[in-house]
């Protein structure tokens, strides 16, 4: 640790505790010093301290030692006594209120962070003044009886030469004068060293008269103790000092004055040599004679183990004596009252061993007699002395605590000693770096008194901040607590300051009660002190304030507006933070060459369209480069980059405001902030723009309320917006800004009106971090700027577009004609119009003469022949683009109707998405074309789940069987199925069962199921092999499922089913079969509405459901059928019975295949050629089982040939013959007929499945292509084929 | 009598603040907040709870200095001042709880045995998967736990 002496208590105490001298003077002796502005002990003092007197000491050890520094405290016998209590808290008041004067500078600069507050150094931060103040907390304790280090050492009697007798008027000032009650009430001896200075003023007369009067004083007094001080020398009164001693003194008097500006260097250096002579003859060796004399006093009566048996003996006594609390309990000649004065004198003279032994000493007697005072007193002089030894400090702080709790228990006569101690107690734990310590002093003497308290509770705080680690939440509350009690005394420039120190502990803690709290207060006392901008600033910080209550949300609220009010004007804020704005959900939406029709298109991500467009709009890259070239002319290269939007056309944004607040607020005038500068101002952009940027870091700005918009307005149109939110509301806010001229438009922010009071102003760039702008430039990473920079080039067409009665919800299958309608509205044609629709299974475009028929009716049958083979050419539509015809464009008189298909496909959400391309007919603009985009959203229900199971009908080669199964999954919907119908030529649809005329087969309820059968027919096949079938032969593809005739069937083969049909065909498209034998089928319902209370449809909902590639087949490639008569009669008397068969084999594969018929008589084995794998491959689906039961169960001929046979007695009763294995080659999709025949040897039913067929690919036929799954070679067995042969009656 | 309970997140944020006192002014020796409105009593305590953390950080910062055995949850006394005592409780995930009261005469072992509920109920409230971590605690049945805690504190041991 530092020397004691050099740390700041150090310097406290030798400033403190040092000799006091008692000045006398006479008017005159005032008067002269007056000319210089000071006071006789305020010109005195400077030349009090001394630095280094370098004076020889020699106190009670034998031992001298030199003493360095010196001070002694000069006091008018009128002060010295203690200050009343009023006039004590008047000059405390008087001193804060000063450095609140001087600090107020202060208060506006900028808050520094508490980093930084941590990094200063402890003399930048803690104010300067607490010095001071604390210097006047010690001096208000001062000149108390039970002290002796602030009783005169000696007198200075100082009479002018101007005085009349001025031997005599030193002999009567000392004795006529009030002398201090010290002196009077025997609380310090009455005979004192007296020092006469006669003052003798230049200005007044000559000093020949002075060193006469010298002389005879000299006689009287003494020689040694007379000085003649002569002063004024100076003549014009101009004297500059270059270091002014007399600065300090600047506090008490105003600053125009100039100290000393009579003393000329001569008379100063006279008044130095006055008291050095005066403190080092006079003063020093004064307390040395009497430090000794007194210590022989001590030592003879109390030193000794005698003296003290013999104290404490007269002290038991002395118990009994009645205190008499009056009078003082000691007098100056009682020993106790001198050992204190040994004490005293011994620590001004730096003999702290000495005063610590004399402190000690006394310390018990004042204990034993209960003179709590004056035993604390002591205790804070032995705490002291162990400090300036530097020795024991726990000893040290034991001695203060005691002394403080001491005089603290005395009650409140002693508070000024209470803090005096406190304040040395808490410098001494300070000198120590027990900081933390040291705060709990301060905090411990914040008593009553308000503005002594929060000083201390400041300097607690500062305490706070200095200990390591920084306990920075402390410090940040103590300020506050003390900043309260300053409020409290009306200290509000101290409350600020205090305020801004928490500040900046707590500005951006989670703590929000507390920071609020601070933020508050500090508004309002700036408004108070008029400091209206600050104010405002910090009341805004707790306007957001979600947290609190709702009352504190109004007192908060209504205090705003206060401040507001008493400004008087209209401020724009840009922090305003009520109401706030959701940045990430700001969304910009214009209309460059994309144009939308709803707002629900604009938000559709710009990929979608993009995918849509592609191969619609010009290429980009194609685009870019004409683009630039054009731009290279017509615009600076600025511009390139920024978004384009046209003139005339809103660009709306959409901003989303909340109210953080429980309690409701009204915005008004919600408007944009934009800034257009067209071509021809371009140098001065600044100049229409209705925010100057250079004011914005300002952050609050006066403005004039009107005025300021005129300009913009022609230039551009602004929405205007007037909201009231309640508590908590969000609302989404659409804000327009219409450019009427090209040039340049910039969105700057949004501006609203809070209450029609202060007007919010929000910057889009500034401090916005996050923000997401729904359409921009194609360039993936695009600044801000960019995105709210538009180039406004001259007007456009733009095509409007609707399309009428599209449903929201409807049942899948749901087929519907609708209308879309294109407007132009302005005069300028557009040419080249195209459409694409991103769902074609939904949505497609129908021929336009269709608008004119009546939906559906015109579908039916009967309409065919008007229609003729006009026949639609649907997959090349659906693929590509729809090209409007030119001519449509010719004229937009009227609006543009044209008829599209929708129909409901699948079940689900479903997007539809629309653009239409059009060129503009205006080469020089930048936008060539635009498209028009739509967006619509559809909700399909499920209606009808239908599946068909097709199976091939034992009983013809060409035929199958077809069940269909239908299920309502509708909850309330019936449906009257229709029609079921195949597409395509070459197939025949049969009901399995007729159903009468009257009997509605197909009406399903909700939740319902049907199953049908059908037979269908592949007529086309059998065509081909057979002979040409002429298309008038065309198979019957529909069929009718309801009774009655009225409803006429429905022609799949036109538009829109062939339409739908393709792109089911498309989307049902089935992956893992190659072969051909697929059927499609649609099934047409009518939805019914069995609720009479609604009014009839004008048009009959019409469901139509497709299930394509319904695979047709069987298990084989090969199909056969074997035909011949079914029932023969032979006279088997005459022999066995031929019987011929034929059988037809149909290869149904691409490939060329040859087929073995093998006839067995015996039973089939399982052949070895066939491959499992190959079996199994070709077993799914249904796989026919009972071919084997069968031929199991079938009493086999020749059965018992090959020893298996299954019953003895089953004889075979036929044989094949003629050969037994047949090999024919089968060309694609061809059949062959192989004769067969038996020989029957009895009458009797015969199964003849007894054969099987064995079939390969023919090698060489590109079957080596690699196709490894493929199956090569298959065999099939025999089906049961049934022949009953009877006996011939002979006739 | 317990004054308030709070729980403070690991980043020095309070997570719950809950008072049990109604209009008692005496909880500051110096009853000088005279804030306006309803939020003078809320910042009171606000305010000490602020401050204990700074005794907290002390402490687990330096566990030797204030003999604080290592891996100890309960801090012990945090504030000792005149009129309320403030109790610290430290969790692994460096939760810190604070108890203040106006009992004179507490012992550990009440606290102790406080904390303990407390620490329970508190990672109940933090187990439902609808509470967000480092967000404020709103669940209405921690409250009502907790206010049943600090009905019962001190008399689980006879005290």
């Amino acid at each position: 640790m530092a020397d004691p002496a050099n740390t700041k208590l150090g310097r406290m105490l030798l400033d403190q505790i040092s000799p006091a001298v008692m000045v006398l003077r006479t008017p005159f002796v005032e008067d002269s010093c007056r000319r210089n502005n000071l006071s006789l002990i305020e010109m005195l003092s400077p030349y009090s301290t001394f630095n280094n007197i370098d004076v020889p000491v020699r106190t009670a050890s034998d031992q001298p030692y030199r003493l360095r520094k010196f001070k002694f405290r000069l006091f008018y016998n009128s002060d010295i006594r203690q200050r009343s209590t009023e006039a004590a808290k008047e000059r405390l008041k008087q001193v804060i209120t000063h450095a609140g004067d001087k600090e107020i500078s202060d208060l506006c600069s900028r808050q520094a962070g508490i980093e930084s507050v941590i990094t200063t150094s402890a003399q930048d931060l803690v104010p300067s003044w607490f010095q001071n103040f604390n210097k006047e907390l010690i001096n208000a304790a001062a000149f108390s009886e039970h002290e002796g280090f602030d009783h005169p050492v000696a007198c200075l009697v100082a009479v002018s030469s101007k005085d009349k007798d001025p031997v005599g008027k030193f002999v009567d000032l000392f004795n006529t004068t009030q002398l201090p009650h010290l002196l009077n009430d025997g609380s310090m001896d009455p005979k004192i060293l007296k020092y006469y200075l006669l003052v003798h003023d230049n200005q007044e007369g000559i000093q020949e008269k002075a060193t006469g009067i010298l002389a005879e004083m000299r006689s009287t007094f003494g020689a040694s103790d007379c000085r003649l001080l002569c002063i004024n020398s100076s003549v014009d009164g101009t004297e500059e000092h270059q270091q002014n001693s007399w600065a300090s003194h600047e506090n008490s008097a105003s600053n125009e004055k100039q100290f000393g500006c009579f003393l000329n260097k001569d008379d100063i250096e006279e008044l130095r040599n006055t008291m050095h002579d005066f403190s080092s003859k006079h003063i020093i060796p004064l307390m040395e004679l009497k430090i000794r004399v007194l210590n022989q006093q001590v030592s003879a009566t109390r030193k000794g183990f005698r003296n003290q048996i013999k104290n404490l003996w007269w002290r038991k006594g002395k118990d009994d004596v009645p205190e008499n609390p009056s009078a003082p309990m000691y007098t100056f000649n009682s020993t106790e009252s001198q050992i204190r004065v040994l004490g005293d004198y011994a620590f001004m003279l730096r003999d702290y061993e000495l005063a610590l032994s004399n402190y000690r000493l006394i310390s018990t007697d004042y204990k034993l007699d209960k003179a709590w005072k004056h035993y604390a007193g002591v205790q804070e002089m032995m705490g002291l002395a162990y400090f300036m030894l530097d020795q024991s400090r726990k000893d040290a702080e034991y001695c203060m605590e005691n002394a403080f709790t001491t005089y603290a228990k005395i009650g409140s006569s002693c508070g000024r000693n209470v803090t005096r101690c406190g304040i040395w107690w808490a410098e001494m734990l300070k000198a120590r770096d027990q900081y933390k310590d040291a705060a709990g002093v301060y905090f411990r003497i914040s008593g009553e008194e308000p503005l002594n308290s929060a000083v201390m509770l400041e300097q607690a705080a500062y305490c706070f901040l200095m200990s390591t680690p920084a306990m920075l939440r402390k410090y940040g509350f103590h300020l506050v607590l003390s900043g309260d009690l300053y409020e409290k005394c009306d200290q509000i420039k101290h409350a600020v300051r205090t305020y801004r120190g928490a500040l900046s502990v707590f500005k951006d803690t989670a703590w929000s009660h507390i920071r609020d709290h601070v933020h508050f207060h500090i508004g309002k006392w700036y408004a108070i002190l008029g400091m209206f901008d600050e104010g405002i600033k910090h009341v805004l910080e707790v306007l957001p304030c979600g947290h609190q209550d709702k009352l504190t949300q109004e007192l908060f609220l209504s205090e705003f507006f206060q401040i507001i009010q008493e400004t008087g004007k209209t401020f724009e804020v840009l922090t305003l933070q009520l109401p706030v704005i959701n940045f990430p959900s700001i969304k910009v939406v214009f209309e460059d060459h994309r144009t939308y029709v709803s707002p629900a298109a604009a938000n559709v991500e710009e990929s979608l369209w993009q995918a849509l467009e592609e191969d619609m709009t010009p290429s980009i890259a194609g685009l870019k480069s004409n683009w630039l070239e054009l731009q290279s002319k017509v615009l600076p290269k600025k511009y390139k980059e920024s978004n384009v939007c046209i003139a005339g056309e809103a660009i709306k944004v959409e901003v989303s405001f909340r109210n953080p607040l429980q309690i409701p607020i009204s915005v008004s005038n919600v408007s944009l902030i934009c800034k257009h500068s067209t071509e021809s101002d371009k140098s001065d952009p600044a100049s229409n723009g209705s925010l100057d940027e250079d004011k914005n870091d300002t952050g609050l700005r006066t403005v004039s309320v009107i005025g300021e918009t005129s300009t913009d307005a022609s230039l551009f149109d602004l929405s205007e917006v007037n909201i009231s939110m309640q508590g908590g509301e969000t609302v989404l806010i659409q804000l327009t800004v219409t450019p009427k001229v090209e040039g340049t438009l910039k969105l700057v922010g949004v501006r609203w009106k809070l209450s029609g009071s202060v007007i919010g102003i929000c910057n889009f760039q500034s401090d916005i971090v996050r923000k997401k702008v729904a359409k921009g430039k194609r360039k993936p990473k695009k600044s801000l700027k960019d995105n709210l920079e538009f180039l406004v080039i001259k007007s456009l067409p733009r095509l409007e577009g609707t399309i009428h009665s599209l449903p929201r919800t409807v049942y899948t299958g749901d087929l519907r004609c609708l209308t879309m309608e294109l407007r132009n509205p302005s005069k300028t044609p557009v040419k080249n119009l195209k459409m694409k629709i991103s769902h074609p299974r939904f949505l497609d475009i129908a021929d336009q003469e269709v608008v004119n028929l009546e939906f559906p009716t015109y579908l039916k049958k009967q309409a065919i022949s008007s229609r003729s083979c006009t026949i639609f050419d649907a997959p090349k539509t659906a693929k590509t683009v729809f090209m409007f015809p030119e001519n449509i464009a010719s004229s937009w008189q009227t609006p543009v109707k044209w008829p599209l298909w929708f129909r409901a496909a699948a079940s689900g959400s479903i997007s539809l998405y629309i653009t239409i391309y059009y060129e503009t007919e205006d080469v020089s603009s930048i936008i060539k074309y635009r498209t028009l985009r739509m967006h619509y959203n559809v909700e399909v229900l499920p209606s009808l789940e239908v599946s068909y199971r097709v199976s091939p009908s034992p009983s013809g080669l060409h035929e199958f069987l077809v069940r269909m199964d239908a299920t309502n999954r509708t909850s309330s919907q019936n449906f009257q199925v229709h029609q079921l119908s195949c597409v395509g030529d070459q197939w025949e649809l049969a009901l399995l069962q007729p159903i009468g005329p009257n009997l509605s087969l197909g009406f399903l309820m909700a939740g319902q199921s049907l199953s049908c059968f059908f037979r269908l027919k592949n007529c086309k096949t059998r065509g081909s092999t057979e002979d040409k079938m002429s298309s008038l032969a065309k198979g019957i593809a529909d069929v009718r499922l309801v009774g009655s005739e009225s409803s006429g069937l429905f022609d799949t083969s036109v538009s829109p089913f062939d339409l739908f049909h393709h792109q089911e065909r498309l989307h049902q498209e089935r992956h893992d079969k190659g072969d051909g034998n697929t059927v499609d089928f649609i099934l047409i319902a009518e939805a019914q509405d069995d609720s009479d209370a609604e009014p009839p449809r004008t048009t009959a909902e019409i469901l139509s459901h497709y299930t394509c590639h319904c695979r047709v087949g069987s298990s084989s490639p090969v199909w056969w059928s074997m035909e011949g008569p079914r029932s023969a009669s032979h006279d088997f008397s005459s022999g066995f019975c031929e019987i011929n068969l034929n059988m037809t084999v149909y290869n149904s594969l691409e490939d060329a295949v040859s087929v073995r018929i093998n006839t067995l008589d015996s039973l089939p084995r399982s052949n070895s050629i066939t491959k499992t794998a190959s079996v199994s491959g070709y077993e799914y689906g249904w796989h026919d089982i009972s071919h084997l039961t069968d031929a199991k169960v079938t009493p086999d001929s020749m059965g018992g040939r090959v020893g298996k046979a299954l019953s003895p007695e089953s004889v075979s009763s036929f044989i094949w013959s003629g050969s037994c294995s047949t090999r024919i080659n089968l060309e694609p999709l061809s059949s062959a007929e192989v004769p067969l025949q038996i020989s029957v040897f009895c009458e009797g039913t015969f199964d003849l499945s007894n054969y099987s067929l064995q079939w390969n690919l023919r090698a060489g036929d590109g079957g080596d292509d690699g196709n490894e799954s493929r199956v090569r070679s298959g065999s099939c067995h025999g089906r049961p084929y049934h022949i009953t042969v009877l006996q011939k009656e002979q006739s | 009598m317990i004054v308030c309970v709070a729980v403070v997140g690991h980043q020095n944020n309070p997570l719950y603040i809950q008072s049990f006192t109604k209009g008692d002014d005496s909880l500051l020796r110096i009853s000088i907040l005279n804030v306006e409105g309803c939020s003078y009593h809320s910042l009171k305590r606000h305010h000490i709870v602020h401050c204990s953390l700074d005794v907290v950080d002390e402490r687990v910062n330096n566990p030797k200095k204030s003999g604080l055995i290592i891996n100890e949850t309960f801090l012990g006394l945090l504030n000792p001042t005149e009129n309320y005592k403030v109790y610290g409780y430290l969790t692994n995930t460096k939760v810190k709880f604070i108890l203040v009261t106006t009992d004179l005469e507490v012992r550990d072992v009440d606290a102790r045995v406080f904390f303990g509920r407390f620490h329970t109920a508190y990672v109940d409230a933090v187990s439902n998967p609808f509470h967000i971590p480092g967000k404020k605690i709103t669940s209405r049945k921690f409250a009502e736990r907790v206010s049943t805690i600090v009905k019962s504190f001190g008399l689980s041991s006879g005290g």
